[in-house]
């Protein structure tokens, strides 16, 4: 455990992936880091409904495997399309979060970890 | 006099305008969009408007930024079809009304293009009553220098960058601080425009640029309260127009270290008086808008003017504001603010 | 699970036994103490998932009055920032978070906290011309959201942490329960019934040793009593041939002594008639002296 606990020392940055306006939300917020480093430039991506899978899949994927992120926000209609690799993510850090949109409102029904602490409930 | 021979060019102009004036919302259909339970009713609302079947061609579920859109895109067919009739100098000024989209639209290419941006992205964001015909040929500018020599420099705003901005500036300068300085080259140059039109349409647009200009001097300084920016650099974007471009209250102004000091001179000017008067939970903003309504109505009583295409334009875009925003309470069930409004047709 | 079969490979001696009987002991422990931790984490654990329940739901709305605060920031600008806000994004990051420790029962659970930099602000000029104070309302409101989300991903992390460090304890118990406890026991029983059986066989060994020896003695002692009676035998053999001989040599003896006897009474009479014909030569010679005499 102690590994994963130094691990998440040095995690410091949020991530977004969002529609437009969570995204720029978020950013308001201050949570964008824009640099220079090569799979580091920023920690938001744009997606919107038509933003292929594939496209969001990669996105996700980086996220996840950089080492300076801590928590990582998604919005559920989003999370909805990559739910497969939500479900399947077991690692505590980064931490994802589904957060609702604008226009599509919070569901506990699709939240991952909520479905998982149903399970554990037995419900 | 003018009057006298106005209806041979712009008779038919004027009567159209009059007529998609006729066609903005009025109170009673405000309300009864505040009274919509989900987007779905608001469409059934809008229909029995002069907007009519606009949204039918609208798949899957509606949202506001899809509502929004749509909107836009009917102000930007009348806009359209209004300049194509038009002769000057009512052209000249719906050229000029476009410039101060062109300006955002710039301001949003230059952003693009310092952070390397997909240009076709840019291209989709750009305003569609800013457009000018070198904005595609956006593509070919890789950066700041090659975007101005290109791109910038055939559009009817180069005058403005040339008084304003080196091509150097261009690269370091915060973008707001462009557009701003922008923008006060261009209403100065509006307002000098608008001088020379037949009367009433000179006064009118006065008056309504004057607004224009005194708004975005208070709000330049506002909103730049809590930054660094110098006095130097505040007073190159207070505009050289309207009632607080006096020397005195552009000092003022400039100079003003907290809200207090700005309301003190914006309050001393009669007509702004209750601009930071904040009962009734209305905003600095609201009172502007309000404002800015209450004129472009006014223009309207005046017969023979130019003028109604600003005040029309200003007001279906406070009329799109105002759908956005009902739609926007009603999908975001924040009922209580849903009166925010304003309607004054 | 429970079947002789199950034990460990040992070999029974009374060291092993002992040895067994320590790991029983250690699991026991182990075990309560494990159960223990289980319980203290499960009991965190049930917390920490009806406060995320309610988490998660405040969350949607307070993102959803967030969202409206950019709702207002559209109806003052009078067009999406959306473009703008992402493109003035520039360097560090102002909002971010750290990581604290909390333990729970040896377990580290991370405590996100917010550090907000406020030297930094990308979006000072965002909105000068127009909605640039509805623009820093959002990034204020944005700024409350986003620290319940870091609250949120705190509990989410811990959570997902928990459950893992739960399961793993479980199954950890359950083992020792279900595994360890039965084979140590079973083992333990295993050596035990072995040393009884090394312990019936020796006092089985024993007792036919006994036997044999027992029997051995019997047949020591025949043998013996016959060595006994072939010496009373022998002995009264010799004792015969002794007295035969005995005899013989007394009947030789008495052979001889008669002989002897018959020798002596030979020379007693040999002797007496030498003596009788002494004494009658004497009787002559006497006679004759007599005569002589006489003469």
């Amino acid at each position: 455990m102690s590994a994963s606990s130094n691990a998440a020392k040095h995690r410091t940055l949020m991530a977004a992936i969002g529609d437009e306006d969570t995204v720029t939300g978020i950013l308001l917020a201050g949570i964008g880091q824009v640099t220079s480093e090569p799979g580091k430039e920023r920690n938001f991506y744009v997606a919107s409904e038509n933003t292929k899978m594939e496209e969001l899949e990669r996105k996700f994927d980086e996220f996840i495997n950089r080492d300076d992120v801590a928590i990582l926000l998604i919005n559920q209609f989003l999370a909805d399309k990559i739910r497969v690799l939500i479900d399947t993510y077991t690692k505590p850090f980064p931490a994802i979060l589904e957060i609702p949109s604008k226009d599509h409102p919070y569901d506990p029904e699709k939240d991952s970890i909520l479905r998982r602490l149903r399970r554990l409930m037995g419900e | 006099m003018e009057g006298l021979y106005f209806n041979i060019e712009g008779g038919y102009l004027e009567g159209v305008i009059r007529g998609y004036r006729n066609g903005l919302l009025t109170s009673s259909q405000y309300v009864n969009l505040t009274q919509c339970d989900n987007l779905e009713d608001l469409k059934l609302q809008l229909s029995a408007t002069e907007y009519g079947n606009f949204l039918s061609d609208v798949s899957g579920k509606l949202s506001t930024s899809v509502l929004e859109q749509k909107l836009s895109e009917d102000l930007v067919k009348q806009f359209r079809y209004l300049r194509a009739q038009a002769s000057e100098p009512l052209s000249k000024l719906m050229d000029y009304i476009t410039y101060g989209y062109m300006i955002d639209n710039v301001a949003l290419m230059i952003t693009g293009t310092i952070h390397e941006r997909d240009r076709s992205e840019i291209l989709e964001r750009c305003h569609p009553l800013g457009w000018f015909d070198t904005l595609p040929t956006l593509s070919v500018a890789t950066d700041i220098e090659s975007l101005y020599e290109t791109v910038l420099v055939d559009t009817p705003l180069a005058p403005y960058f040339h008084n304003c901005f080196s091509v150097d500036d261009l690269d370091d300068t915060n973008i707001e601080i462009i557009r701003n300085t922008l923008y006060k080259a261009y209403l100065e140059d509006f307002y000098e425009f608008s001088k020379t039109l037949s009367s009433p349409s000179n006064e009118v647009m006065e008056r309504l640029l004057s607004f224009e200009a005194d708004k975005r001097a208070i709000n330049i300084c506002v909103n730049s309260l809590d930054t660094d920016l110098t006095v130097e650099d505040k007073l190159k974007m207070l505009p050289g127009l309207g009632k607080l471009s006096a020397p005195a209250f552009q000092h003022d102004l400039a100079h003003a270290d907290d809200l207090e000091q700005i309301k003190m001179t914006v309050t001393s000017i009669l007509e702004y008086r209750d601009f930071f008067d904040e009962s009734n939970g209305k905003t600095l903003e609201d009172r502007f808008y309000e404002y800015e309504m209450s004129l472009c109505k006014n223009a309207f009583t005046q017969q023979f003017t130019y003028s109604t295409v600003w005040a029309f334009v200003r007001s279906k875009e406070q009329e799109i504001r105002n759908i956005t925003w009902i739609a926007e309470c009603i999908a975001q069930s924040q009922k209580d603010r849903i009166n925010n409004y304003i309607a004054v047709y | 699970m429970s079947g002789a079969g199950n034990r460990d490979n040992v070999f029974p001696t009374r060291m092993t036994l002992a040895l067994e009987k320590g790991k029983l002991k250690g699991a026991e422990q182990g075990y309560s103490l494990l159960k223990r931790k289980s319980e203290a984490l499960t009991k965190r654990f049930r917390d920490i998932t009806k406060r995320i329940n309610d988490a998660k739901r405040k969350m949607g709305r307070v993102l959803q009055t967030a969202a409206f605060s950019l709702a207002e920031v559209s109806y003052a600008v009078g067009g999406n920032i959306g473009y703008q806000v992402q493109e003035s994004v520039s360097g560090k990051a102002r909002f971010k978070v750290k990581a604290r420790q909390e333990n729970v029962s040896g377990v580290y659970l991370p405590q996100f906290e917010t550090e907000i930099d406020e030297s930094i602000n990308d979006f000072k000029m965002a909105g000068l011309g127009r909605g640039g104070q509805q623009v820093q309302r959002a990034r204020e409101v944005y700024t409350k959201a986003v620290e319940t989300l870091v609250d949120l991903a705190s509990l989410q992390t811990a959570f997902v942490i928990l459950d893992e460090v739960i399961k793993v304890t479980n199954r950890r118990v359950n083992a020792i329960e279900h595994v360890i406890i039965p084979r140590t026991e079973n083992t333990i029983a295993y050596i035990n019934s072995e040393l009884d059986e090394v312990d019936r066989e020796e006092f089985y060994r024993l007792k036919k040793v006994q036997e044999k020896k027992q029997q051995a003695i019997v047949v020591e002692e025949a043998e013996d009593a016959a060595r006994k009676a072939k010496i009373k035998e022998a002995k009264r053999k010799r004792k015969e041939a002794k007295k035969q001989a005995a005899k013989k040599a007394a009947e030789e003896k008495a052979a001889k002594l008669r002989a002897a006897e018959k020798k002596i009474a030979e020379q007693k009479a040999a002797e007496k008639k030498i003596a009788q014909q002494k004494a009658a030569e004497k009787k002559a010679a006497e006679a004759e002296s007599c005569r002589a005499k006489r003469c």
